[in-house]
């Protein structure tokens, strides 16, 4: 598959991935307005931050949508790639509260947590930023091609380009 | 040997010849990304997003340590110690040194060596920490002059520049380099306003540690309230105070990682001066307030101010303890209100009064020396300039907080 038909994949797959991440930090806004929370499977929207969270998806999808034209320009490419940076920054500090609050062994308990008690750290539910975290990698992907391209041209351009006193 | 004008240029062709290749500059992502930072459009979600990651972090790597592991061993194990084995149960020294000989936690107990180093290292240390080691990794990855960039044009509402940013910032850690850091600033206009701003409304990184302790649903609120108020009063002082504000040119350095060696000696020299000037002033806190209490001079107090601390304020008089204390040490104020019995409101309302009340005796030091730079009149502009907006922000802005209480019907 050449790059252009690889680029033109990116692009769908941005839009509906933005479309989907903007949807769910619309509705973190509304359910952090409104003080209320959603319980939907493995996946809970509640919390002190959710508002927060909420704007930043917001954004992001934001950001997400506004690279899909001409998804292969640079500039657009940083778009897309700052938005993926906000969803990794939000599920990021997730993982990292979940890690540290899992080795203590709470008030009541010893200096550290049982086994169980640090497996059930890690059991559902889960944030939407953390289900948003996989899809979003698939940036890393585009910025590996990006650079490619932009090394093929810069090789074009070195042996097009003189050398003038 | 000596060349002539001609030879020179002649040497200069050749170089040239062997070094430099004309050609297009094209932009890479870290140019495309470093641009998009700093574009308010773009700029202000990602700072968002960064703050967003700043908060979480100081909460998850603070609480880790303190609820984690330091409330357990004070708690459980050094005060029920300390009770056990220091002599003179019931005595002044005991009352000073150890506290309440009934208390089971430290943050009750209110003796110097239990509040007093519970304070300081169990849970102002790892707040400290988490502060300083977020914001070296912002400062060394180039992120904090793009912050600069983008937080100019509200700044400069206020008589400021961008690069008022960085004493801001700084001043969440500690307000002591705060200060110093104004001397960035070009006019005296400049480092006069953001020194008395900071020094009223920016909680340093311990106060912050603790407020997240005691009122963890209300630091939001009560930071964005200050922040308000900076702004407010920041808008005031640059129509009240004579003097000029010109533009500035920043450098702005392109995003690079920063490396681990750099970000170990930054946090170490900072941390190392924690312990040397935020330390001593806790444990002398808890020694002035314990011997005040036992003389009964805080209740004399409290009994003068009852009128202005219930009525404009709505809260508490025993407030006026954590008020004294709070000239030596926020956080240990903040810490001394937790154990006064009162509302939540009242709670909120005294931690906002304790932020915006007189900075700690450091940050007061620091002020003095930066306006001696203007001889003796300086330092008395630099004084009397920041009480009298000190006293007009803590009844305009500390009895405002009342008022909304007030008006939402839980006052």
């Amino acid at each position: 598959m050449n790059k252009e038909a690889k680029f033109m994949i990116g692009r769908i797959y941005f839009t509906i991935f933005g479309l989907v991440v903007l949807g769910i930090g619309a509705a973190e806004i509304l359910l952090g307005v409104t003080g209320r929370s959603l319980e939907w499977g493995i996946m809970e929207m509640s919390g002190e931050f959710l508002l927060w969270r909420g704007l930043i998806l917001s954004f992001a999808g934001a950001f997400y949508l506004s690279s899909i034209k001409n998804f292969a320009d640079i500039h657009q490419q940083a778009k897309a790639m700052m938005a993926s940076v906000m969803i990794w920054i939000i599920a990021g500090m997730q993982i990292f509260s979940m890690i540290l609050e899992s080795i203590p062994g709470g008030e009541e308990g010893g200096w550290f947590n049982t086994l169980e008690g640090f497996l059930a750290s890690y059991s559902a539910p889960y944030i939407p930023s953390l289900f948003l975290l996989p899809f979003s990698l698939v940036m890393l992907y585009y910025i590996r091609l990006l650079k490619e391209v932009e090394e093929k041209r810069l090789k074009e351009d070195l042996s097009k380009t003189e050398v003038r006193v | 040997m000596k060349l002539t004008v001609d030879e020179r240029w002649d040497l200069i062709d050749k170089i040239a010849k062997q070094t430099v290749r004309y050609g297009e500059y094209r932009h890479t992502l870290k140019d495309a990304i470093a641009e998009i930072t700093v574009k308010p459009l773009t700029g202000i979600p990602i700072a968002i997003a960064v703050l967003y990651g700043f908060w979480s972090f100081f909460g998850a790597f603070a609480g880790f340590f303190t609820d984690g592991f330091l409330v357990k061993l004070f708690d459980n194990h050094w005060l029920p110690w300390l009770q056990e084995v220091f002599p003179g149960k019931g005595g002044w020294v005991y009352y000073i040194l150890v506290g309440d000989p009934a208390a089971d936690n430290c943050f009750e107990a209110f003796g110097m060596l239990t509040s007093g180093l519970f304070v300081a290292i169990g849970v102002v240390l790892p707040a400290i920490v988490a502060f300083y080691l977020f914001l070296i990794i912002l400062e060394d990855s180039g992120y904090l002059p793009r912050l600069a960039v983008l937080i100019d044009t509200v700044l400069h509402k206020i008589g400021l520049h961008g690069f008022a940013v960085v004493p801001m910032i700084l001043s969440l850690g500690c307000n002591v380099p705060a200060v110093a850091a104004t001397r960035t600033l070009e006019t005296r206009k400049q480092r006069f306003m953001m020194a008395t701003l900071l020094a009223i409304f920016i909680p340093c990184g311990a106060q912050l540690g603790i407020m997240l302790e005691v009122i963890p649903g209300y630091v939001g609120f009560v930071m964005i309230y200050l922040l308000v108020g900076f702004f407010v009063f920041g808008f005031i002082l640059n129509k009240v105070i004579p003097g000029k504000s010109p533009e500035i040119l920043l450098d702005v350095p392109p995003y690079h990682m920063p490396t681990a060696r750099n970000v170990g000696r930054k946090l170490w020299v900072r941390v190392r001066s924690f312990f040397t000037v935020a330390i001593p002033f806790v444990l002398l806190g808890v020694v002035i307030v314990n011997i005040m209490y036992l003389t009964g001079f805080l209740d004399w107090l409290a009994n003068v101010l009852e009128p202005v601390l219930c009525g404009w304020f709505g809260v508490p008089k025993e407030t006026v303890g954590p008020l004294i204390a709070a000239f030596l040490r926020k956080d240990l104020a903040v810490a001394q209100l937790s154990a006064i019995e009162m509302t939540t409101y009242q709670l909120v309302t005294s931690v906002v009064l304790v932020s915006l009340y007189f900075p700690c005796v450091a940050t007061f030091a620091m002020l003095i020396k930066e306006g001696r730079e203007g001889g003796w009149k300086g330092v008395a502009q630099y004084l009397f300039g920041s009480l009298a907006a000190l006293i007009a922000v803590v009844f305009l802005w500390g009895g405002l907080v009342h008022l909304i209480w007030i008006i939402l019907g839980v006052a």
